[in-house]
């Protein structure tokens, strides 16, 4: 069973669960705390009965500096997923889909264009969860990690920033239908 | 020339270049000599100010006192101050911050009265910036009272709750008095309730620049403040606001303040409005005001079903109650699993707190009653899923006996259905029949956890006096909880279980079921059978004294079986429950280098170390020191996280939350960092790491309450030596009370509510706590003072007597007062009548001893204390520590010598088991030693000092102390000779096959005579050559650990 709420910082004192998974990084607590201290409504936990926590996502709303304005990649105001993991118990039953789902909630109240994030390429199974829930390709970002998920002999990988627009986005202007055919650098990348 | 992490302040731009490039390039002298030059033409004091912070950066002494002087003089001056010249004397005294120089009492007053005169300033911001940064509630309060008075009208409506949370914050901070906390609680409270009551009235729409309550942050900061100040029935009334209340917010879809009121609620047995808010909740999703499923948390329903219970009329509550839940599930198949799973629970849960009588009205069926039916059809959705037994262990805990029965032997079976004609060999029936019989087992070990499975026996039955207090329901047998019977059936059981899986034929099966179910059942069965094996052995939570059991009451060869067993089902599957598990019993028998194998693939590192690390550090100086001597400093990840985590004295990100109106972040972020201040584990860190180093000889620079302010220790060597710790515990008096936050979340736990949890059997002793924490660090106060050493270039003024005298007065009443405040504290830490629940006994016996030595060289420090009258007194004290110190040598040295003992494995590793207690008698003597050793030393000292012969201990009490020093001494050779016995029993041959044979049986014993669980064991981990590897490496850490304590230093 799960309860959905706002993290809260004593929550880091119940992490284990998710966290001592070796697929979910643990930042330092700065991190967390940054993400808390401005966007509370974007870092959402999923509880089990003893509060542990099963689940969390960690967002944040931005936009590109005003300077950037007439690049071709700025980036309007929209919610950005950080970080999204579910401990290996409570996976398969659409905890991440729930949470997700709560992290674009938190981008519509507060007028965000869309949601965005990254994703390896080859983490097929994040990207097909992705696109399940309405999320699409919009540019590839190439050797956006300094590293290989698969290959060891790659010295990077690249990523995949796909969207979903949120209800601001009437007309769909910020997505695109060939996002894997957009592609840009790291540097390109605000 | 001092470095500084910061760095300087530009100059104004109105400087001339010159002095401007001299600055930059940290030009010290020339600086001055320019400053100087400008400020005799202009007369400008900010040229004078340059003068003094460039003064400052030079190496002398007595520029730096010019530089406080200065700042004194502009604090006390009454006109506003010049805000460069602020931050340039800011940046100068940077590192004597929080040292000689108290921000609240210079800077910050400093920098409220600039925003005075200036609010309307963009600097004013950063002014509260600087103080919140500093944790100057009080300056930080009067500027954002300027803020919002300047900003009254103006659209950013942050100025206003600025002012308000700092209020709130100072009235619940020590930084004021109680009369000003008074002030600032109605002040608090009274904005709000005014804004509170504008907003409710409001006709119109509110506009950004109402100062009224808008956003869900602004609201629950409201309800918080009203929480902590207002009345009860002013919050009840409150939240039942359409605008402001829980209801009306949900509807704008925020879900917070519901959230927060229900657990206040609660708090306060408020059912009758907890069930209303609930129903009214869940009514807004159903009729589409909210999202339909927007409050359906198992929370939510577990609270709702509570509260109709005990509500006033709980009948129509739970009528109306099972109405909606109806509805609900009608509306299922629109869920996401998890939603569709939180209504099955919610039904179950409704099931099982509906009176009896409304359920079972007449009591035919006591076996397939409503709630066993319930929990069939919850089991039979979700029996694959991997938390289904975490679901419904509670509700099995509940069941009576004959519904326990009916559901495990009746109902379990039925669930993987019939196997189809047409496919006699399904994988997926097979594979599901395996996962029921582990869930079947799961609950069976469940149930021996609990007592409705127990009849109570006559203690005589014919005639015969009965050892067995019970009858277990389920086998018959006489029994104690848990039921021996039961155990040795289910551990059977789940062997062959598990042995049907690693047959050949079934192995295929694994993937399937690993598919099915997200995990390998053999996991389930492995961790029943280990638990199972745990009990059987005896383990009991916080054996007094887990060695000297171990052969007695406590099973070491069942114990080492549920070890073996566990470690071998780890090599198989990953999981971090099972690992933590095994890090636990390991450090439990000593084998704290294998442990720690365990314990580094987890990877806690960073955030999660501060609950997560006690389950491997701590204690973990005395069971294996040797452990501290790795290439890297054990406990250095650890001290870097707290010295990245507290080195500010703000909460971190706190200016973070201000800026983007996180207000309840920011009262939440404040209690965080107050706690992780005042963490257990800060000083278990500490004390560990002290304790290590001493076992070594290693120097300790800082005294344990002492605070470097001189910043003369470059950050990678504090952080080494996690004497960076120092810093934060210099704020740690007798009252602070020290939070424990150890996460066991992660721990397998098949045990009911009606025991205690797993983690309890196995931990070496009680868990951190906050006295065990406070006595830790008040005995490495005692141990500083002990060991003092003057600096190397402290000359005594031997040519000077009246000064000798003057100094070692000063020295007198300074240790007086340490000692007093140690000795204090110690006692009244162990007075406390719980105090040996939070100890072990050696560990108690050690803290006791202490307690005993403060007081005698108390004695020593004070020529009239030091007379006739103090002799018997100290006869006394001496007496007890030496009799305490014999009887703990005796208990440990003399009564488990291994060598010459016919069971020369069993004996060892009862030893190497107790290696705490061990390090305790080790601790002990030496306290004794370096107490009489420091009292022999003040006493000569003295009496060089003291030339008219009125000083001086009497030849008695001299002999007093010389006897304890000569029974510490001897204690501390005997220690020694035990390591040195123990590491020649370890290097004995055989131990292989001792090993195995202990846990195993011996090699030439014939299958059929091996007791029932031995060879289910040997079955499960593949006979003797399955436990060879395993056998050597707890062998090897043994050693390990042996070598580490041979350099351990008993002197």
């Amino acid at each position: 069973m799960a309860n959905f709420r706002r993290f809260r910082p004593d929550d880091l004192n119940k992490f284990s669960k998710c966290n001592l998974d070796p697929l979910t990084e643990t930042y330092e607590l700065s991190f967390y705390m940054q993400y808390y201290a401005k966007w509370p409504s974007l870092f959402q936990v999923a509880e089990d009965q003893d509060g542990n926590i099963i689940g969390y996502i960690m967002g944040k709303l931005e936009s590109s500096p005003a300077y950037y304005k007439f690049s071709e990649h700025y980036l309007p105001w929209h919610a950005h997923i950080t970080a999204v993991t579910v401990a290996p118990e409570a996976r398969r039953l659409g905890i991440g889909k729930l949470l997700t789902e709560q992290l674009e909630a938190a981008g519509d109240a507060a007028e965000a264009w869309f949601v965005d994030l990254y994703v390896r390429k080859t983490n097929h199974k994040a990207i097909a969860f992705y696109k399940s829930m309405g999320y699409s390709v919009f540019r590839v970002v190439e050797a956006y990690y300094g590293d290989h998920s698969t290959d060891p002999t790659q010295v990077s990988e690249d990523a995949y920033d796909m969207r979903k627009p949120l209800k601001r986005d009437v007309k769909r202007e910020h997505i695109r239908d060939d996002g894997e055919n957009h592609k840009v650098l790291p540097t390109d990348v605000w | 020339m001092s470095s500084y992490s910061y760095g300087a302040p530009a100059l104004k731009s109105s400087v001339d270049l010159q002095l401007q490039t001299a600055w930059s390039d940290s030009k010290w002298a020339l600086v001055v000599r320019l400053a100087a030059k400008q400020f005799a033409t202009s007369k400008d004091p900010y040229y004078e100010a340059i003068k003094i912070c460039a003064e400052s950066q030079l190496d002398s002494v007595r520029e730096k006192w010019a530089l406080f002087v200065a700042l004194d003089d502009l604090v006390k001056s009454k006109g506003t101050p010049d805000l460069d010249i602020i931050e340039l004397y800011e940046w100068a005294c940077h590192e004597f911050l929080g040292g000689e120089i108290k921000f609240a009492e210079t800077f910050g007053p400093l920098r409220a009265r600039w925003v005075k005169s200036n609010a309307k300033s963009p600097k004013a911001t950063e002014c509260l910036q600087d103080c919140l940064e500093h944790w100057d509630l009080v300056n930080s309060q009067q500027i954002a009272t300027r803020l919002d008075k300047a900003y009254a009208n103006a659209v950013d409506r942050r100025y206003r709750f600025w002012y308000i949370v700092l209020t709130h914050l100072l009235s619940i901070s020590p930084q004021c008095s109680d009369g000003e906390r008074n002030i600032y609680k109605t002040l608090a409270l009274k904005t709000l309730q005014r804004a509170a009551d504008f907003t409710e009235n409001a006709e119109e729409e509110l506009k950004q620049t109402d100062r009224l309550l808008l956003l869900e942050e602004e609201v629950c900061l409201f309800y918080r403040v009203l929480l902590a100040h207002g009345t009860k029935e002013d919050y009840l009334s409150r939240l039942q606001s359409p605008k402001l209340g829980a209801i009306g917010q949900l509807k704008k879809g925020n879900k917070l303040l519901f959230y927060e009121a229900l657990d206040t609620l609660e708090t306060w047995g408020e059912w009758d409005q907890i069930y209303k808010l609930c129903a009214e909740a869940l009514r807004l999703g159903l009729k589409g005001e909210t999202k339909l499923f927007f409050v359906c948390d198992m929370r939510i329903w577990k609270k709702f079903v509570g509260a109709a219970t005990k509500a006033t009329d709980s009948e129509t509550a739970l009528s109306e109650l099972q109405t909606i839940l109806k509805q609900f599930i009608g509306l299922k198949d629109q869920a996401t699993p998890m939603y569709k799973k939180n209504i099955s629970l919610a039904l179950l849960e409704t099931t099982f707190r509906l009176p009896v009588t409304a359920l079972n009205p007449t009591h035919e069926n006591h076996r397939g009653t409503p709630r066993v039916v319930q929990l069939a059809l919850f089991l039979d959705q979700y029996f694959e899923k991997y938390a289904t037994f975490d679901d419904i262990k509670g509700y099995v805990a509940e069941l009576s006996f004959e519904e326990a029965k009916h559901l495990i032997q009746d109902v379990l079976p039925l669930i993987p259905g019939e196997v189809s004609a047409e496919n006699p060999n399904d994988l997926t029936h097979k594979a599901n029949q395996i996962v029921i019989k582990a869930m079947e087992l799961k609950l069976r070990y469940l149930l021996t956890t609990c007592p409705q499975t127990l009849s109570p026996l006559p203690s005589v039955i014919d005639g015969k006096a009965q050892d067995k207090p019970f009858q277990c329901l389920f086998c018959s047998n006489p029994a104690s909880l848990p039921c021996e019977t039961c155990l040795k059936k289910i551990v059977v059981d789940a062997s062959s279980t598990y042995a049907q899986l690693n047959d050949k034929k079934l192995l295929d099966l694994v993937p399937t079921i690993i598919s099915l179910v997200d995990r390998d059942p053999r996991l389930d069965l492995a961790l029943v059978m280990g638990t199972a094996l745990l009990k059987l052995a005896g383990l009991r939570p916080q054996i007094p004294n887990f060695a000297q059991s171990l052969w007695q009451d406590v099973k070491a060869d069942t114990i080492l079986q549920a070890v073996l067993i566990l470690d071998t089902q780890l090599k198989i599957t990953n999981h971090n429950g099972l690992r933590l598990l095994l890090v636990q019993l390991y450090l439990l028998f000593g084998c704290a280098s294998y442990a720690h194998e365990l314990w580094r693939p987890m990877d806690v590192k960073r955030t999660i170390q501060d609950s997560l690390s006690p389950l491997f550090f701590d204690r973990i100086s005395s069971i294996s020191p040797g452990l501290f001597l790795g290439t890297r400093p054990l406990l250095e990840p650890l001290g870097s996280y707290f010295h990245n985590s507290l080195r500010a004295d703000c909460p971190m990100k706190i200016w973070d939350a201000f800026s983007f109106s996180s207000y309840t972040s920011i009262l939440d972020m404040a209690e965080f960092d107050n706690k992780l201040r005042t963490s257990c584990t800060v000083i278990m860190a500490l004390v560990e790491e002290r304790r290590a180093r001493r076992c070594f000889g290693g120097e300790l620079a800082f005294a344990v309450d002492d605070y470097p302010i001189t910043g003369t220790f470059s950050l990678p060597q504090l952080i080494c030596n996690l004497l960076t710790l120092l810093i934060f515990t210099a704020d740690i008096m007798e009252t602070t009370t020290l939070i424990t936050k150890t996460d066991y979340g992660s721990f397998p736990n098949l045990e009911s509510a009606h025991g205690p949890a797993i983690q309890e059997y196995l931990r070496i002793g009680p868990g951190l706590s906050n006295e065990r924490s406070h006595l830790a660090f008040l005995t490495e106060q005692y141990k500083d003072l002990l060991l003092y050493k003057p600096p190397k270039d402290y000359q005594p003024p031997k040519d000077n007597p009246a000064k000798a005298h003057a100094v070692a007065k000063l020295d007198r009443t300074y240790t007086d007062e340490v000692l007093r405040r140690i000795r204090n504290s110690l006692q009244d830490w162990l007075h406390k009548p719980d105090i040996a629940t939070h100890l072990t006994p050696a560990e108690n016996t050690f803290y006791t001893v202490v307690s005993l030595l403060v007081p005698l060289v108390t004695m020593s420090t004070n020529p009239s204390r030091a007379r006739p009258n103090v002799s018997p007194s100290l006869n006394l004290l001496t007496t007890s520590i030496k009799s305490t110190l014999g009887t703990m040598k005796a208990g440990l040295l003399s009564a488990s010598n291994p060598l010459g003992q016919d069971n020369l494995v069993q004996r060892t590793i009862s030893v190497l088991a107790d290696m705490p207690t061990f390090a305790n008698v080790r601790d002990t003597a030496l306290a004794a030693k370096y107490s009489t050793a420091w009292v022999a030393a003040f006493n000569d000292r003295e009496n060089e000092l003291d030339k008219t012969g009125q000083w001086g201990l009497l030849r008695v009490v001299i002999a007093e102390i010389m006897a304890l020093e000569s029974a510490a001494i001897k204690t501390l050779v005997e220690a020694k000779g035990h390591i040195s016995q123990l590491k020649a029993a370890l290097d004995e041959s055989g131990w292989l096959d001792g090993m195995i044979d202990v846990v195993l049986g011996k090699e030439d014993t014939p299958e059929d005579e091996l007791d029932e669980l031995t060879k289910a064991v040997s079955d499960v981990v593949g006979g003797r050559a399955g436990a060879e590897e395993w056998a050597s490496r707890m062998v090897e850490s043994w050693r390990e650990g042996v070598k580490g304590w041979g350099m351990v230093r008993m002197e």
